[in-house]
């Protein structure tokens, strides 16, 4: 076991309970609970966003990637990383105007509370079970490596950090602790990557050229490969990765932390820089360990690949350039990236199920705060021990889809609904919610009937629907539905919903009428 | 008056995301479909040099992304925020 990293981690989980015992002193209400009072600043909640974005599994997983295969991880990262303008310039503001605590508030603004509620809060919930056990496992594994705990009491360590933190601190201990970690791992991946580029020089063309030497793919690894074989998957992986984010719940409910849309657009840009840094950061390093990690018989097994697997890569390299002092330390801000951003999930699945079920469904006349707030607790650690539960469940399991299922879903489920329940005048409830659950349905069954679960989980020899990427279908399912049902929608129910369409567009991009941090 | 500025400020604002948006999802889809379609284009190296066209293309993309949220900011802050003090 590394000393180094043991201790780093263990400063940091001191640190962050501190924070969260900090921040638990300050939650009086629903407000704080949900958004930090929207008191954050345009620049904290960009380090945040951009927090939410690092996550172990890209950080690990895209410079794996490069290292693996070159140019492929750098479609990936362009791919996450071109979703930010669609939210910057579409979604952010009239969000931020219209908003609460969750995007549903957005969607039933206008329309009937119970029905939109129940979908978006599905939705959300799909999204955010589906990355947390995509999370889960992940951290237990890369901790089972890192740490050399068996993966159950890894889990376990994860799930009861992550129901402290959000339990107790809600969105303020939420976001510094992301805050926190978003910086260390800025640090950390800039300090690998100065260290590489230094044996260079710092010349790119030196540097590529030594990895094209040393890697076995040798000329192909600056060029497309393997990731994407037709037009179809191409561009269905396109549209995922570029609307996908504007409709994860977890990235969405931070604009509700700031003040107004001022600051959401703020967040936006200084998000895009350091995500877009980071990336070109996740593409040095891979290359970086091309040249010194798959060179050095330290770091690989007796077939030639590498200690762990290529999620490793950074790993390794940042013991190749810095030794035992930096390995300690990427390792321990790798745990960290784990825990901040489960936390970032449960916050925002314990939101949907205590502010949309709850508080708008079955209870819709529920004025009390404190009995939303005790719901949302609870649903924290409702969720906490099922992530514990699943991630235990799904250990041998290939959950390589799981991501890309909680993207589509995103992409063709919620991002339609807000979209068009903030641009488009004759949308009904009926159009969303019977849309909406046609397309949830769609994507759900495409991605089953894909290569990624038919073949590979399932072990059938063909899949039925031969895209390992179904946005491209299941994006357009729902936004044909959803339009034709409304379309199609004369009840006097519509007729007023359209009718309120220009109020709700005029708050949308003058926010007139929103609520800003007070009660402070 | 009030009417005059709502329109002014829903026009200004179609005059500045229109063209920002039309720049990502072009530059984008060109690359998208470059991967699909022209991937040995993507592969030739730029001069004598071992950087590809596919990687030269990749970081201008990360950097024209960021160059798009800070434009929209800048206009943002300066020709709508005025507009929307006044109504």
């Amino acid at each position: 076991m590394n000393i180094i990293a043991v201790s780093m981690f263990f400063c940091f989980v001191l640190l962050t309970l501190y924070i969260t015992y900090w921040a638990a002193k300050q939650i009086r209400n629903r407000d704080s609970f949900y958004t930090a009072g929207g008191n954050i600043t345009g620049f904290q909640n960009g380090l945040a966003i951009s927090g939410d974005f690092m996550s172990a599994a890209s950080f690990l997983g895209i410079s794996g990637l490069v290292f693996a295969s070159g140019f492929d991880g750098l479609i990936y990262s362009i791919g996450f990383l071109v979703g930010w303008p669609i939210v910057l310039l579409i979604i952010a503001e009239p969000l931020r105007n219209l908003g609460k605590y969750t995007f549903a508030d957005v969607a039933s603004y206008r329309l009937k509370q119970k029905p939109i509620r129940i979908l978006s809060a599905f939705g959300s919930l799909a999204t955010v079970v589906l990355y947390l056990i995509a999370q889960m496992v992940g951290a237990g594994k890369l901790i089972q490596i890192l740490f050399n705990l068996p993966y159950h009491v890894a889990v376990y360590i994860v799930g009861v950090l992550m129901i402290l933190y959000v339990t107790f601190g809600g969105m303020i201990a939420t976001t510094w602790v992301q805050i926190i970690k978003a910086i260390l791992l800025l640090f950390g991946a800039t300090l690998i990557s100065v260290l590489v580029m230094w044996k260079y020089n710092f010349n790119l063309n030196i540097f590529f050229d030594t990895a094209i030497n040393y890697h076995r793919l040798s000329e192909q690894i600056t060029a497309p490969g393997a990731l994407i074989k037709d037009p179809v998957s191409a561009i269905s992986l396109g549209l995922a990765l570029m609307f996908g984010t504007a409709g994860l719940p977890h990235i969405l409910m931070r604009f509700f932390t700031v003040k107004d849309s001022i600051q959401a657009r703020r967040s936006v840009a200084f998000a895009t820089g350091f995500i877009g840094y980071f990336y070109i950061l996740t593409f040095i390093i891979g290359f970086g360990a091309i040249i010194l990690v798959s060179t050095n018989p330290v770091y690989l097994n007796a077939d030639g690949d590498l200690l762990g697997n290529n999620n490793m890569a950074a790993i390794h390299l940042a013991h190749a350039v810095g030794g035992d002092i930096l390995l300690g330390f990427i390792s321990a801000v790798a745990f960290a990236t784990i825990l901040a951003v489960v936390s970032g999930l449960t916050l925002a699945g314990a939101s949907a199920i205590s502010h949309d079920i709850f508080s708008n469904v079955i209870q819709p006349n529920n004025k009390d705060e404190k009995k939303e707030l005790n719901v949302s607790r609870i649903a924290s650690v409702f969720l906490g021990v099922i992530a514990i539960g699943l991630g235990i469940i799904f250990e041998n399991q290939n959950i390589a889809f799981m991501v890309g299922l909680a993207f589509a879903i995103a992409a063709s489920t919620n991002f339609p609904i807000i979209f068009l329940s903030m641009y488009w005048k004759k949308l009904t409830t009926h159009g969303a919610f019977y849309g909406g659950i046609i397309g949830l349905v769609t994507t759900i069954a495409l991605v089953i009937l894909s290569p990624v679960v038919w073949v590979d989980v399932f072990q059938f020899p063909t899949a039925i629907f031969p895209y390992k990427y179904p946005a491209l279908f299941s994006m357009s399912t729902t936004f044909i539905f959803v339009i034709l049902i409304s379309l199609a929608d004369k009840s006097p129910q519509a007729k007023k919903e359209r009718a309120k369409f220009n109020d709700q567009f005029y708050r949308s991009i003058s926010g007139k009428g929103i609520e800003q941090g007070k009660g402070h | 008056m009030f009417m005059k500025d709502y329109e002014k400020l829903i026009n200004l604002k179609k005059i500045i995301i229109y063209p920002l948006l039309f720049i990502i999802i072009c530059s984008y889809f060109s690359f998208i479909l470059l991967i699909a379609y022209y991937p040995n284009w993507l592969s030739q190296k730029i001069f004598d040099s071992s950087i590809s066209y596919g990687i030269a293309y990749g970081f201008f993309l990360i950097f024209l992304i960021f160059l798009v949220t800070l434009v929209y900011v800048y206009l943002s802050n300066k020709l709508i925020e005025p507009i929307v003090k006044r109504i």
